[in-house]
């Protein structure tokens, strides 16, 4: 297990919800140059993003994320930043909330030292297994951006 | 009782796939008990149409974040149903391994945590640290370990590659199942014992509530099915082959529900743990028979609350039966074996049981291997029906109560059905402090 882990999240089958995804699996493509890290697909399931996690020194996150900005903005960004919007009802395991799992994990002590989420502003959450053209036109930009985050990690 | 009741639990979000209880009642007269939900997510057979065997499974496996493995058996037995592909005995055995783990992994989250804090008097699992650390800590521990159980035998637990048409790429060897073997002995049993006690414990917040129900799932004489054999119903000695699977679920549309109903027998069924548990319990292994002893949970249970203790049940029965997996494919020696599909046009059904219940996937594929119809049926939308039934059924017997303690069973008894409402409403929702 590598101190670092990049975890894509969201369903590739709903357009921009599945954009964790789809760069997740374009920087494992690369993963060649990033060595001591691993990369973690973890769809749409919830909690084992605590499992994937714990015992690390930093994990990153990619998923798109309502953030009331133009479509296709990057934010970068700790979970201390940020409260969650949603309100879920708590009636099945299908509602999941990230930030819940990670105050979580860090009140059982397995949390890592340092936890950086990338969040993507979608534009189109309709059926469907490719990204809008805002979001496809930015990935060069997106994939940048988090392969400096993750060089700076493994520096 | 002259109190008014006025209950609206709204799933606010941005995306469909949300369910919503509205109860109105006045001088104890009920008006309306309503469990809404949205048309069926039909879009995914949209999705397979035009694409090629090999492609499917790739895509129904994200159909549900926690139930990937189940979409992903389905799919590869239909594929393999339509072409007349029947794998070898050590296959079907590897893919129970991924199976068992992905019941482990469903019912440890869903009784740890949506029912533990329910039966233990709090909101959500984040403030049961602070009073119950080692309850928490277990829990995390039965679902870590099936969560690596999956990776191990599924290659991936999200969007799994060795459960694939026609074989079974081993990226495992025989050590890695003596250790998993090992694991599931010292450490998952014990702490699946610990958890059973702590809810037996609490086991009387259980709303005493019945209401007579048909229960569907498959059923072998073999073993305790979640994938093998016929589908079965409490209310008749018939057995109805999978692939005649269209015959039971009779989708039926009714005025005040979005979603359709499903019904065989009766106005509707009830799928999931109790239902295999009431259809399937004499099949059980000697420590989950022991469990539901200690519960009381006895064949014929129409409590529906009790599907959250035949999923206890169930956790242990997949810890038995997968030693004894392990033990026949040891015994057997783990060989490669190649992988055999010879694409033709045909249709064929999957069925396996999810964790929430009885899941069908129907494809049909012309002589190139190309998909060129679908029909996908998933247990949530065989219970809808059944949960507004119990609502019916429920609120006139609890109207006494007042509203937050209706309200609670309310929200606990679609908890106990885990329904899949909201799959696609993971995404982040946040505001910048």
């Amino acid at each position: 297990m590598n101190e670092t882990v990049i975890i894509g999240l969201g369903s590739p089958l709903m357009s921009d919800e599945g954009v964790g995804v789809h760069l997740l699996r374009k920087l494992e493509a690369r993963q060649e140059e990033f060595p001591g890290v691993d990369f973690v697909d973890l769809g749409t399931a919830g909690a084992r993003v605590l499992h994937a996690i714990a015992g690390r020194r930093k994990a990153i996150f990619v998923d798109c994320a309502f953030m009331d900005e133009a479509p296709g903005t990057l934010r970068r960004f700790s979970p201390d930043e940020v409260q969650t919007q949603k309100r879920l009802p708590r009636m099945s395991l299908h509602e999941g909330d990230l930030l819940k799992f990670l105050e979580l994990s860090r009140k059982i002590g397995e949390a890592p030292e340092e936890v950086v989420i990338f969040g993507i502003q979608p534009e189109s959450l309709e059926q469907g297994e490719t990204l809008s053209l805002t979001l496809a036109s930015n990935m060069d930009r997106y994939i940048a951006a988090i392969a400096e985050e993750i060089r700076a990690a493994d520096a | 009782m002259s109190q008014a009741i006025d209950i609206n639990v709204h799933h606010v979000t941005r995306v469909e796939g949300h369910g919503n209880i509205v109860v109105r009642a006045k001088d104890g007269t009920v008006e309306k008990v309503q469990w809404q939900v949205p048309e069926a997510p039909r879009f995914f057979e949209a999705m397979v149409r035009g694409r090629t065997w090999d492609e499917i499974q790739p895509i129904t496996c994200r159909i549900c974040g926690i139930c990937s493995i189940s979409h992903s058996l389905a799919s590869v037995r239909t594929t393999e149903a339509a072409m007349g592909i029947v794998p070898t005995e050590q296959t079907n055995k590897l893919r129970l391994l991924a199976h068992c783990s992905e019941q482990m992994q469903s019912h440890s989250l869903h009784v740890g945590y949506l029912v533990a804090p329910d039966l233990l008097g709090v909101k959500s699992v984040v403030p049961l640290v602070s009073t119950h650390l080692d309850v928490v800590k277990t829990i995390i521990r039965i679902h870590r370990v099936a969560n690596r159980w999956s990776d191990l035998i599924a290659g991936r637990t999200t969007h799994p590659l060795t459960l694939v048409p026609g074989g079974f790429p081993i990226p495992f060897n025989e050590n890695d199942l003596r250790e998993l073997k090992k694991t599931i002995v010292e450490t998952t049993v014990p702490d699946l014992k610990a958890v059973a006690d702590v809810v037996l414990s609490v086991a009387d917040k259980l709303p005493a509530f019945e209401r007579p129900t048909e229960y569907i799932s498959v059923s072998t004489p073999d073993y305790y099915s979640f994938y093998d054999g016929d589908i079965v119903s409490t209310d008749t000695d018939e057995r109805v082959p999978t692939s005649e699977f269209e015959r039971v679920v009779n989708e039926y549309v009714v005025p005040q529900s979005t979603a359709k109903y499903c019904k065989w027998h009766r106005d509707s069924f009830a799928v999931g743990a109790l239902a295999r548990f009431n259809n399937n319990a004499d099949q059980l292994l000697p420590l989950a028979t022991s469990i539901a002893g200690k519960f009381g949970l006895k064949k014929g249970n129409c409590n529906p609350y009790m599907n959250n203790v035949a999923q206890i049940v169930e956790m242990v029965q997949v810890c038995e039966h997968t030693l004894q997996l392990i033990d026949e494919v040891l015994t057997a020696g783990l060989k490669t074996e190649p992988r055999k599909v010879e694409v033709k046009a045909g249709t064929g059904v999957g069925c396996v049981e999810a964790p929430r219940g009885i899941l069908f996937h129907k494809y049909t594929y012309d002589e190139k291997g190309i998909c060129t119809g679908a029909n996908i049926c998933i247990p949530t939308n065989e219970n809808h029906a059944n949960i507004q039934k119990d609502f019916e059924a429920l609120v006139p017997q609890f109207i006494d109560r007042g509203q937050d303690e209706l309200t609670l069973l309310l929200e606990m008894l679609v908890r106990s059905y885990d329904p899949c409402i909201s799959c696609s409403a993971h995404y982040l929702d946040v505001k910048f402090v």
